[in-house]
């Protein structure tokens, strides 16, 4: 397995406890097999205790969820062979007693002279779940709980002598809002590392200090394991990752993790967390925790009540009969005024987060429509902006709005900077240092799934739970999980997987492909033009009709064609600009060769005469009814090509097969390269909706859970 | 997809006995505890008819939960075209109090008395089992994590939409239920109690099931 590779890259052997020869049941852990338990449901190898299934593997033994004969939930871990090492470790810190660890209750043995250690049973998933279900990072405030329950216990910890040594996502688990740290006691004599070096692989080596290769293994492990962690909870993924443990441990020894992905207020912290050097690390995980930004300054933009509301809460209307929310202790009640203190200092413009709001719960709900809502609506939307009275609105009533809006805001602005300068520095500086990351934050956590626990309090402070409680499986097959790790690890990471295994086809498969996308194409196209048309409701010459056919399909052909020879592939993406101009270009030509032969003179909605038709140029238009010549033609296409990244629509890796929003933005450009070289609309637009839709749909798509499965096909 | 037809061996003493026991004891009337190693406990409804209470001593409902509810607090359906809830006492769905039988769908939130929230899924497209998981800090008793309400079958696997999701599996599992009782079936071999099965095998209610990828456990409460 891996031990090679560690044997020969650095000397993790170099450890204080001698190995067990005896090396337990790992060995019998067939390789990237089933995790097989020595116990099934309804065995009591351990008198007292009846087993009801396995858990997992941890970094010792079997673990199994038992309920003992009075009835008590328990985790039960076998340790074969009265291991003394580890024995020495758990009685060590059989005692010990933190809300924010997992409690040890006895060491017991059994007949054939094994050791099982009784623990407490965290319900609730652990870390490493959360994190695979937040691809993109946890939001702030939902991170910065999750690390100060674990700074908590790892504090705890050291303030006991004790080390943790394995500090990772599978070993950490929330349990009704609490953060509970397992498996302390177990690695505290044993190497983490000469144990996840043979049996547990890589997914270990992510949090491991560069220091552990010279056999160090002081608190600081920790700290720097914390570090770890803090970046992977906000980012989604860990630092430093390589398809080999020696990569990922060259890492550690030599590479600076990129923080450019962290929030600003983070990057301090994260940094000198992951200082190569122990000393220059904090001291303290308490030390850490200080240093960490107040809360406030990452999530002020959130409305402090609406949002943080959990998400099955019932609404006002029949509060009454609703358990009243826990009441926050007064710490946590005074974090919140000050968040919201905060808040109300660096609030943005109302109407512009109005706006933003509306729109992102409004994308929020289109990504739970199925598809034939979403061509519904999207058909109506079409409906809407075909329609010239839609037109006649926007134009008129458009740019006074938004000019009112530009002078209202300016003068917004200045007003607040008076005012903060009237009442000295502190707001404006909260206002500069906040506005930059929160407008990031709020917008990450637009994607991100609600909060569970509003203005959780700081887990020291909480309640324990008075139920029996459960233990998440950490990942069992420890090389076979880390390996699936790789793979979803981060969203990055899958993509560039998936785009290689794009790069791979064959030209014959690409074009194959290829033909089948254009012969789609011209179907829809036409399809879609005739809706176009249809909803547009007026009566419309067939020659209209064939125009913004031949068209749209000639434009969906010079997106394709390029595309294809782009996939999986990043390439520059000036030189595919200017790629898709030279198409655009042609695109132009032919629709005014088309409109040439054809004879037909797009019918024009006056809306499109924005800036006046004075500017028009004779050589670009034909002055007598501002139609476009060749030259506005060309001008127009080339334009509308060179300024969308079309690619992208024909991506096989894109998000969603058929995205609305990137029409929207499709639609809009038109609309703006026609302020400047203005072109007979709605026809304009609906070309490049009518491009945008049909690329999407006719394109190739590998749907997210395959994009996994396909390049591990190829392993 | 899942309604087999594929006739079922029927040679073996484990299929007699499976015989027996699916006479005494037919599944629809049962209430099974799914433990599926390193996955989960899961607490597996299989009869049309649900009721719901609290967790009581002589609690006598199909799903007891440890929460402050009515002894009976309300009953889910399941018929051909859905699932219904009967609210006896308070029931909420998605925050609306509920006073007559009404339709749940997939995502439904239901809350019952003060603080039991749960959310209604129906994971796979082509089974009508649904799954109940709590969105408040609530379980049943015997403690489960979430609530299986078995239709004529249960995917187990390592996709988002198996009714039970295995991560670590390499494919399918489904228990469906024939003839009264309850089979298995699985792509790879697989033994129950000791006897061994090429893709598709009876189960009992205490039926211990190991495969080469997976195992799991069937108790009968």
């Amino acid at each position: 397995m891996f031990s090679g590779t560690l044997n020969t890259d650095l000397t993790l052997e170099s450890v204080d406890e001698p190995m067990d020869p005896q090396a337990p049941q790992d060995e019998h852990a067939p390789r990237g097999g089933p995790l097989k338990f020595a116990y099934a449901n309804g065995s009591r190898p351990l008198a007292g205790y009846t087993i009801k299934r396995g858990i997992g593997r941890g970094g010792f033994g079997e673990v199994y969820f038992a309920v003992s004969d009075g009835g008590k939930e328990v985790a039960i871990k076998l340790i074969r062979h009265n291991l003394d090492v580890e024995l020495r470790g758990v009685t060590h810190c059989l005692n010990l007693k933190h809300p924010n660890l997992i409690a040890l209750y006895d060491v017991k043995q059994d007949d054939q002279d094994n050791s099982w250690v009784v623990m407490e049973y965290a319900t609730g998933e652990s870390l490493e779940e959360v994190i695979r279900r937040h691809p993109q990072g946890l939001p702030p405030e939902e991170a910065v709980n999750w690390i100060q329950g674990i700074a908590a216990g790892v504090g705890y910890l050291h303030d006991h002598g004790i080390v943790h040594r394995d500090l990772k996502p599978g070993n950490i688990f929330r349990d009704d809002g609490q953060v509970k740290l397992g498996d302390y006691g177990l690695s505290k004599f044993i190497s983490c590392s000469r144990r996840s070096g043979q049996t547990e692989s890589i997914g270990t080596v992510h949090y491991m200090a560069p220091e552990v290769a010279n056999g160090r293994y002081g608190k600081e492990i920790d700290i720097y394991a914390l570090g770890i962690i803090l970046y992977e909870v906000l980012t989604g993924h860990v630092p430093f990752e390589g398809e080999s443990v020696g990569e990922v441990l060259m890492k550690h020894l030599t590479a600076e993790p990129s923080l450019s992905e962290v929030p600003d207020a983070y990057r301090e912290v994260i940094a000198r967390a992951l200082a190569k050097d122990p000393a220059r690390r904090f001291e303290s995980a308490g030390e850490m925790m200080n240093a960490l930004p107040p809360l406030a300054a990452t999530m002020a933009y959130r409305p402090p009540l609406k949002e943080t509301r959990a998400v099955g809460e019932a609404p006002a209307a029949n509060a009454e009969y609703r358990v009243p929310p826990p009441q926050p202790n007064p710490e946590a009640a005074q974090a919140g005024a000050a968040q919201q203190v905060h808040a109300v200092v660096v609030d943005e413009e109302p109407i512009w987060r109005a706006i933003r709001d509306g729109w992102r719960s409004t994308r929020e709900s289109w990504d739970n429509f199925n598809t034939p809502t979403k061509i519904g609506v999207a058909v109506l939307g079409l409906m809407v902006i075909s329609n010239s009275t839609t037109w006649n609105m926007v134009g008129s009533f458009g740019p006074p709005l938004v000019v009112l809006y530009v002078v209202y805001r300016i003068g917004r602005s200045m007003v607040l900077q008076h005012e903060a300068r009237r009442q000295g520095g502190y707001q404006g500086n909260a206002r500069k240092g906040g506005s930059d990351t929160n407008y990031r934050e709020s917008r990450r956590e637009g994607g991100s799934q609600p909060v569970d626990r509003p203005a959780s309090p700081p887990p020291g402070m909480q309640t324990t739970a008075y139920h029996p409680t459960r233990k998440l499986s950490p990942p069992v097959d420890w090389r076979k999980a880390s390996q699936r790790r790789w793979k979803r690890r981060s969203g990055r990471r899958w993509r560039e997987e998936a785009a290689a295994a794009l790069v791979v086809k064959s030209p014959r498969e690409r074009v194959a492909e290829l033909a089948g996308s254009m012969i789609l194409a011209a179907a829809v196209g036409a399809a879609m033009s005739v809706v176009v048309i249809l909803l547009r409701g007026d009566a419309v010459e067939k020659e209209v009709y064939a125009w913004l056919t031949l068209v749209s399909v000639v434009g969906s052909w010079a997106i394709l064609i390029p595309s294809k020879f782009w996939e999986g592939t990043k390439g520059d993406a000036v030189l595919r600009r200017v790629a898709l101009l030279i198409a655009g270009l042609a695109v132009g030509a032919v629709a005014y060769g088309a409109a040439d032969v054809l004879m037909t003179k797009l019918p024009d909605s006056p809306m499109h005469h924005v800036f006046g038709t004075r500017a028009l140029s004779d050589r670009f238009y034909d002055l007598k009814d501002g139609s476009p010549l060749l030259m506005g033609h060309l001008a127009y296409f080339g334009a509308l090509f060179a300024v969308i990244s079309w690619w992208r629509q024909a991506n096989p890796l894109r998000r969603t097969r058929l995205s609305v929003w990137c029409t929207v933005v499709c639609v809009f450009w038109a609309w703006m390269i026609n302020l400047l070289w203005s072109f007979p609309q709605p026809w304009g637009l609906m070309v490049a909706a009518i491009i945008s839709t049909s690329v999407q749909l006719v394109s190739p798509f590998v749907p997210e859970h395959e994009r996994l499965a396909r390049p591990a096909g190829q392993e | 997809m899942y309604s087999s037809a594929r006739p079922i061996p029927m040679d073996s003493a484990a299929c007699v006995q499976w015989i027996e026991s699916a006479v005494k004891n037919p599944i629809a009337k049962s209430r099974l505890l799914l433990w599926v190693d390193a996955v989960g406990g899961f607490y597996v409804c299989p009869g049309a008819e649900v009721r719901l209470g609290q967790a009581v001593p002589d609690s006598n409902v199909d799903v007891p939960l440890l929460a402050d509810l009515s002894r009976h607090h309300a009953t889910i359906r399941r018929d051909e075209e859905g699932y219904t809830i009967e609210p006896v006492r308070d029931v909420w769905l998605n925050h609306h109090k509920i006073d007559t039988v009404s339709w749940i769908n997939d995502g439904s939130l239901i809350e019952m008395g003060r603080a039991l929230q749960m959310r209604f899924s129906r994971p796979h497209p082509l089974s009508a089992t649904a799954r109940l998981d709590f969105s408040s800090n609530h379980r049943t008793q015997p403690s489960a994590a979430a609530v299986l309400l078995m239709a004529d079958t249960c995917v187990l696997g390592p996709v988002a939409h198996s009714h039970v999701v295995c991560r670590d599996w390499p494919h399918e599992v489904v228990l469906h239920r024939q003839h009264g009782g309850l089979y298995c079936r699985s792509a790879t071999p697989f033994e129950v109690d000791g006897t061994r099965y090429q893709q598709q095998g009876p189960i009992t209610l205490h039926s211990h099931v190991i495969g080469e990828e997976f195992s799991f456990s069937l108790e009968e409460i």
